[in-house]
């Protein structure tokens, strides 16, 4: 890749406390990851895993303690150049034993303005997001177009109203939204699920970011609305090219429409590269988890092959327990005897394998 | 700075913990302090009845006006006649506990009868409970007794009684809420279907189990209102009258004095009703903190 | 708003209005009762003072031996009540309703003066505990506010008038008609609604519930997108936050507020309807007492119509309801 990376994520920790079991939330436990201009990275793993909590680190977005502990979150667009988390070290202490963190000092309310501080020049401006749960996630108080407006008032040269409503009706239009002067009016209850996620995808474009995150774009909806929400996605890419962190569960919108893909597991990315690489069906140098994943998607070759569904052995990780060794050992159907005691062991680390595939397995590295 | 620590090792399941240690500190706190004014209310009032003071209550001395706390063997010092002030709120005590026990029975027995009603049986009840409700939250409490010691007489009993009933519709409803989630996670359901007598139902799983915080709470909400009625009450000239004391009236008297910069016969009962409606009060906060399961802070 | 809102909202005040009407009805029913079931038989007194002259009353007299069953003496003393009159106080003699809204209107000014003071020391510190939970602030001044909240009021009026007077030595009959004393005589003025408005005894639930709201929705999808697009986070939290539990809850401490008012305008000596009220029942005056009881009510459920429509104004699924 010789194109600069838009976003650098690089070994972030995003942590909650559960009061009740006096120990930590290891949501995000080390994830990288690097998405260039113009890319449409697709994130794609299990609830839990983490993708949405490292969604929503990137934006400054966690309110919960401690929240992002470590890290560093590089951006870079046509605008701005900074480190997300920065000075974040000013604000934390760690305190590791047994190479895990135990302790974890910080100062909340400080981290939030420095934060607030170097993060407002960025939400909606440079990175939009949108989110899982439309109807609920835009406000009921106010009519749709209303808040396309605001966010387009906010963020691009069109100050005044009637500029922004103008602008706000053409990007309805392109969302596939129907009578959209009259939608323009409308409340998010009198709105389709489906029809408030293309409104929020709307708003989160209008405001002309370099970056779009879409967290579970189709989650929730209708199986008919969610391909025409893709429909629309892809759409978008082509006229639009703008850089896209897509998240999801489901490995067929992910494969519609991501270049490179990372797949996360128990707070960590596994495997990642580009995504004609990492879907294919049949067994290339995969990450054993990728490949149960790609195997237990109920397709027609799928269940004529095999004639059952198959599901991945064991329970999710719990991410307060983690174990020692590799994340997945436990559920792991590829563990050879070679490698097993590395497996329960240590660890792995995610090397590269080959032409910007990186794999966290012993199964591939010697 | 917020600090966050976990200890190496086996991760404890939560709910094994004992209560004293799953609870915030300060509902803690709050519980303790409320239990021990609770304690003092009910020390004092069984010796207020039986005249088991440190001094008699009428004793006027006028050689003792006003002594400050710790004087000649008066804990509490003495009022603008030289009458013990510990005995005088002690004996305070009599005016309110009983009338408020009246009025916590009332409330509790009827609302919970109520609230059963509505909520094993009748969807029709609901929309009744409601309209009474806003009935009856549509009065000042204060300017109804004013109304019902016009109409009948300046009885605490009678009095208590208007409390207790107006006290009805917060409990049934409160009853109703909990019987309704219960048959919405199809406990009754499940009872009903285990062939459980319905009387069993009702007293044992229902509010035993289930209602029993929810009525110790209002328990003390229904005291500390009690408390607060009472006193203004005799503040006002309509309940105990003088020479025989109530920390209203004592409040009362004392005004003139109070003027004139000697604080302390107004002050002293003052500090009792604010200390004992504090207690009540945060006892039901803590013991809502702690038996659901929230944090006050 | 737009015209084609405002119908659906009609639609739902009308509803409101209608249940208004019901409550009032209810209220004088309840009213009724207690009278009826008096010992003291006020309602002769109470028709004979709706009665302007001698001789009409001499004439209910001798009607009245006939004993008329409950619901023609509740019908005549409702129609009564509706075309205005509300008999004559047995102490002064007077017409009730004139009297009872004169006072009425000054408990008013003293009510809502008294809600304004409590609001302005709950929102800052509901607002504060909301967003930075619990802190070396927040606790103390919660701490504090369950303290207020249990202290009688009429102690802290003495305390206040103590205070007043003597520390900053302005009495009362000092002020006389200089232009300085009047300016003090205003201040004076203000003493009862500071006084009813910290000391009304619910400033730690107001808090509590304010905070608990807007705790509520400060976690809510909408807002957390509201942030994402670099939006104000109060702008989008205000209505449902702020204004729709302030309304609800000063809505329901209207009777709160108006039965401590019976209370200070005694330790104030404030002409009011409190004190109206306890001097009725000292004299068992009963058409007066009855009609500030019913003027209560309504003021209740003017606040409670009040935060209907303040809700239905700003909730759009509202009229839907």
């Amino acid at each position: 890749m010789t194109t600069a990376p838009i976003l650098k994520i690089e070994d972030l920790r995003t942590y909650f406390y559960s009061r009740s079991k006096q120990a930590f939330i290891r949501s995000v436990d080390g994830v990288s990851l690097e998405i260039t201009k113009g890319e449409t990275l697709g994130v794609v793993g299990e609830s839990g895993s983490g993708k949405s909590i490292t969604a929503l680190s990137i934006l400054g977005l966690i309110s919960a303690g401690p929240g992002v502990v470590s890290g560093k979150i590089g951006f870079k667009s046509d605008r701005i150049q900074k480190n997300l988390l920065q000075d974040l070290g000013d604000f934390v202490k760690l305190t590791t034993r047994d190479g895990k963190i135990m302790e974890v000092s910080k100062d909340v309310v400080g981290w939030e303005r420095n934060a607030e501080r170097v993060m407002s020049k960025v939400r909606g401006k440079e990175i939009a997001m949108t989110f899982q749960n439309p109807k609920s996630s835009l406000n009921p108080f106010t009519s749709v177009g209303k808040q396309i407006t605001e966010a387009i008032r906010l963020h691009t040269s069109m100050k005044t109203e009637q500029e922004a409503k103008e602008r706000a009706l053409t990007w309805l239009d392109r969302v596939k939204i129907d009578s959209p002067r009259l939608r323009f009016d409308n409340y998010p209850y009198g709105l389709s699920g489906g029809m408030c996620q293309r409104a929020m995808i709307a708003m989160a474009l209008a405001s002309e970011p370099s970056f779009l995150i879409a967290d579970e774009p189709t989650t929730g909806l209708d199986a008919t609305i969610q391909s025409k929400i893709v429909d629309l996605l892809v759409e978008l890419k082509s006229e639009l090219g703008i850089t896209t962190m897509l998240i999801s569960h489901d490995i067929s919108i992910i494969s519609r429409l991501s270049d490179s893909v990372a797949v996360m597991y128990g707070g960590t990315v596994f495997e990642y590269g580009p995504a004609k690489h990492i879907l294919s069906t049949g067994f290339e140098s995969k990450h054993p988890y990728t490949s149960a994943l790609l195997a237990s998607i109920p397709s027609e070759q799928n269940i004529r092959e095999k004639g059952y569904l198959q599901a991945i052995e064991g329970d999710v990780l719990d991410t307060i327990n983690i174990p020692e060794g590799c994340r997945f050992y436990s559920r792991c159907n590829r563990v050879t005897g070679k490698i097993r005691e590395k497996c329960a062991r240590q660890e792995p680390d995610l090397r590269e394998i080959g032409s910007g595939h990186k794999v966290r397995c012993w199964l591939y590295f010697d | 700075m917020k600090n966050y620590s976990q200890i190496s090792g086996e991760i404890s399941e939560f709910s094994d913990l004992p209560f004293w240690k799953k609870a915030d500190v300060v509902d803690l706190v709050y519980v303790g302090y409320g239990l021990l004014i609770v304690a003092l209310v009910v020390v004092s009032y069984v010796l207020g009845s039986f005249n088991l003071l440190p001094r008699d209550p009428q004793d006027i001395d006028l050689q003792l006006m006003m002594a400050p706390p710790g004087t000649a063997g008066r804990l509490l010092g003495t009022d603008f006649m030289g009458r013990d002030m510990l005995s005088r709120l002690i004996v305070g005590i009599q005016a309110y506990f009983l009338p408020g026990l009246l009025a916590i029975l009332i409330a509790l027995c009827f609302g919970t009868g109520l609230g059963v009603l509505a909520g094993y049986r009748g969807e029709k009840l609901d929309t009744g409970i409601t309209y009474f409700t806003n009935l009856v939250d549509s009065f000042p409490r204060l300017v109804l007794i004013l109304l019902v010691i016009a109409a009948f007489k300046p009885d605490i009993y009678y009095i208590m009684l208007v409390v207790g009933l107006t006290n009805v519709p917060v409990v049934s409803s409160l009853i109703k809420g909990k019987i309704q989630f219960l048959k919405q996670k199809n406990f009754i359901e499940a009872d009903i279907a285990l062939g459980v007598p319905t009387k069993t139902i009702i007293l044992k799983h229902i509010l035993w189990h289930h209602c029993r915080s929810l009525l110790i709470i209002q328990a003390t909400l229904g005291m500390a209102e009690a408390i607060l009625m009472e006193t203004s009450l005799s503040y006002l000239g309509f309940g105990v009258q003088e020479p025989t004391p109530s920390w209203g009236n004592m409040v009362q008297s004392g005004a003139n004095y109070f003027m004139q910069g000697k604080f302390w016969p107004s002050t002293a009962p003052a500090l009792a009703i604010l200390f004992t409606i504090l207690g009540f009060h945060l006892l039901g906060d803590g013991l809502n903190n702690i038996l659901e399961g929230k944090r006050s802070t | 708003m737009k015209l084609s809102a405002i119908r659906p909202i009609a639609l739902v005040l009308s509803r409101e209005l209608v249940v208004t009407v019901l409550l009032l009805l209810g209220v004088s029913f309840v009213v009724f009762i207690i009278l009826f079931a008096s010992p003291g038989d006020p309602f002769s007194v109470l028709l004979e003072g709706q009665l302007s002259t001698a001789e009409a009353k001499a004439g209910v007299r001798e009607a009245m031996g006939v004993p008329r069953s409950w619901y023609i003496q509740y019908l005549a003393w409702l129609a009564g009540m509706l075309s205005g009159n509300f008999g004559t106080s047995i102490r002064m003699g007077l017409p009730v309703l004139p009297e009872v809204l004169r006072v009425g209107l000054s408990t008013l000014i003293l009510t809502i003066g008294s809600l304004i003071i409590t609001l302005l020391i709950a929102v800052p510190i509901a607002l504060y505990s909301a967003v930075r939970g619990t802190n070396k602030i927040s606790w103390p001044l919660t701490m504090s506010s369950y303290v207020i909240s249990a202290l009688p009021v009429f102690w802290l009026g003495y305390i206040v008038i103590y205070f007043f007077t003597h520390k900053l030595g302005l009495f009362p009959i000092a002020f006389g008609f200089s232009s300085a004393g009047q300016k003090y005589r205003w201040l004076y003025q203000l003493l009862p609604i500071f006084v009813l408005g910290v000391g009304n005894g619910t400033i730690s639930e107001v808090i509590r519930y304010l905070r608990q709201e807007m705790g509520r929705v400060m976690a809510e999808d909408y807002i957390r997108t509201a942030r994402a697009k670099g939006a104000s986070v109060w702008k989008h939290a205000f209505k449902e936050g702020l204004l729709i539990p302030v309304t609800e809850i000063i809505a329901s401490k209207i009777p709160f507020i108006l039965g401590g008012a019976v209370i200070v305008e005694q330790v104030f000596n404030w002409p009011g309807m409190g004190r109206m009220a306890w001097q009725a029942a000292q004299d068992r005056d009963y058409p007066v007492i009855m009609g500030i009881a019913i003027l209560a009510a309504v003021f209740v459920r003017m606040g409670s119509l009040f935060q209907s429509v303040v809700y239905v104004a700003v909730n759009p699924r509202a009229s839907k309801e």
